[in-house]
């Protein structure tokens, strides 16, 4: 049960590394074909490292539990 | 288990990250000094106070998670409170019964005794052993 909620909290924060991307475009503080300020390169660098943090957190979680089952089945076949 | 490890240490990195981006606009100086919040200070302060506590639900989550299979494997002894010691019980003072009355009461059972040591080897009238010889029978 908690895994899970911690599994929930690193959806929710690859979900927060998303927004961040999109903020700057989507709230307005970043004029579009102006050159980047530095609020927005916050954020995009920030973003993109949290999506992709979360993504690959994510990623292992399931290959890990998978792996998992998958040894539970061989001993049950055993 | 080193799937819940990769989670606590993500969930970590993302309370920093939560952490930075509610500072930097100040650090950054995009948030001009006695002024209102820009938008940006805004959406970056908020986005990262949200970040910064679900990282740190993520993060306690994934290390009890952690604590609880380490004490399903018998790695971690889970501390047992001490129970609080009970009260001793204050002692009532028995009846005290006069040495007179005492005598009288145990006198038959001497008795008994005396009469029991004298004729030790023979049957009781009963047919029972002697006390003393079933004492040391035992």
């Amino acid at each position: 049960m908690k895994a899970k909620l911690g599994v929930i909290a690193l959806v929710v924060l690859f979900l927060g590394g998303l927004w961040l991307v999109a903020a700057p475009f989507a709230v307005g503080y970043q004029a579009r074909g102006a050159t980047y300020v530095d609020a927005t390169v916050n954020d995009l660098w920030l973003g993109g490292s949290l999506a992709a943090i979360s993504f690959v957190s994510l990623v292992i979680y399931a290959a890990d539990a998978l792996r998992e089952l998958a040894r539970r089945g061989k001993h049950s076949d055993a | 288990m080193i799937r819940k490890f990769v989670g606590t240490v993500a969930a970590a990195l993302a309370v920093l990250a939560g952490l930075w981006l509610m500072i930097a606009p100040f650090a950054l100086g995009t948030q001009p000094e006695n002024a209102d919040w820009t938008s940006a200070t805004q959406s970056e302060f908020f986005s990262g106070l949200g970040v910064a506590v679900v990282g740190l639900i993520g993060a306690i989550c994934f290390a009890a998670a952690i604590y609880e299979e380490l004490v399903v494997r018998g790695l971690v002894e889970v501390r047992q409170r001490k129970a609080e010691p009970e009260p001793e019980p204050v002692p009532v003072p028995a009846p005290q019964a006069s040495s007179a009355e005492l005598a009288s009461l145990l006198a038959p059972l001497v008795e008994a005794l005396r009469e029991d040591l004298s004729n030790s080897g023979e049957h009781r009238r009963n047919g029972k052993a002697p006390l003393v010889g079933v004492e040391e029978n035992r």
